[in-house]
């Protein structure tokens, strides 16, 4: 049951907040990390002629 | 013999494969232990303790506010003891953690400052003071996000670390200015409220949650530090056959 609390704005703001920053420094450096290692293996791939163009 | 081992283990982690290896295994381990900390952190401070007698809830954002607020500091002398590392011995995985660091340090500083305004509102009647305390922080802020653009700015990201890491050491000195700043100058901000020599002023039923939430957001700046140096590792490796060997696995490069 969600509490009822007096300056209710200011205090669930603060909860959240603090939810999206956590959430984000979890969330960045994974997306970061697929987008690095995506682009290794299509590296890897064209210089082994393994290469799957979407485009072709 | 424990000196020795010590020594050793300190010089492995130089080794690029080795630091990515620990990362990689360590990260999870401090996520989880946030989420544990965080968990019981929260419920407590929303569910268990009781009002203040003066502020009312408004108080419970304290509980957010003041461990952000240490980890800021914290996360900073952090950054500048790896500084002095990084400069001394030329340790390229001390100069990544060193730069991995603020990103999340300033994820804690502007936390900081927009939950201690939130707080200020009800309390105070407005969002912002030129407080020194209050100025000394957003000085932090600005310390952070200096050291994350000058990095950013050199395309040698060796020598890049280097100078940023002379600008941590610099921005040192407000570290003591932000602590002391309650005490040599009249702020709006209040005192130390919790000593670690000496009697806290905060009632002992107020306690738990504000150490739950503080060793949970230490766990967290641990594994988000981590991941991040992991990271610019893999980016700053992606020639080197290591990494090579690692997105080539079967398992299209999970272990990476």
């Amino acid at each position: 049951m969600i509490p009822q609390l007096d300056y209710a704005f200011y205090v669930w703001s603060s909860y959240g907040l603090f939810a999206v920053i956590m959430a984000w420094q979890f969330i960045q450096p994974r997306v970061r990390r697929r987008r690095i290692i995506a682009e290794l293996q299509e590296e890897l791939a064209m210089q082994t002629g393994k290469y799957d163009d979407p485009d072709a | 013999m424990i000196f020795h081992r010590l020594k050793v283990g300190f010089h492995r982690l130089g080794s690029p494969p080795t630091f990515h290896k620990l990362c990689r295994v360590l990260s999870p381990w401090l996520w989880a232990g946030f989420l544990v900390c965080a968990a019981i952190g929260l419920y407590q401070a929303l569910y268990v303790v009781p009002p203040d007698y003066q502020q009312g809830d408004s108080y419970r954002i304290l509980f957010i506010h003041v461990p952000a607020a240490w980890q800021a500091m914290a996360g900073y002398v952090i950054m500048a003891i790896l500084a002095v590392i990084a400069l001394v011995w030329r340790i390229r995985t001390v100069e990544i953690m060193t730069m991995a660091a603020a990103p999340v340090g300033a994820a804690f500083t502007a936390l900081c400052l927009a939950t201690g305004s939130l707080w200020g509102k009800p309390m105070w009647g407005t969002w912002w003071a030129w407080d020194a305390r209050l100025t000394s922080m957003l000085v932090l802020l600005f310390i952070y996000l200096g050291i994350m653009g000058l990095y950013a700015a050199f395309e040698d990201r060796r020598k890049g670390a280097r100078v940023a890491c002379i600008l941590v050491l610099v921005g040192l000195v407000n570290i003591p200015l932000i602590h002391f700043s309650v005490e040599w100058w009249t702020t709006l901000h209040q005192g130390a409220t919790i000593r670690l020599l000496g009697e806290s002023r905060m009632h002992p039923s107020m306690l738990p949650p504000l150490v739950w939430m503080t060793v949970g957001v230490k766990l967290m700046f641990g594994a988000a530090l981590l991941d991040r140096a992991r990271n610019d590792l893999i980016d700053q490796d992606r020639r080197k056959n290591w990494i090579r060997q690692l997105v080539d696995e079967p398992a299209t490069g999970d272990n990476a």
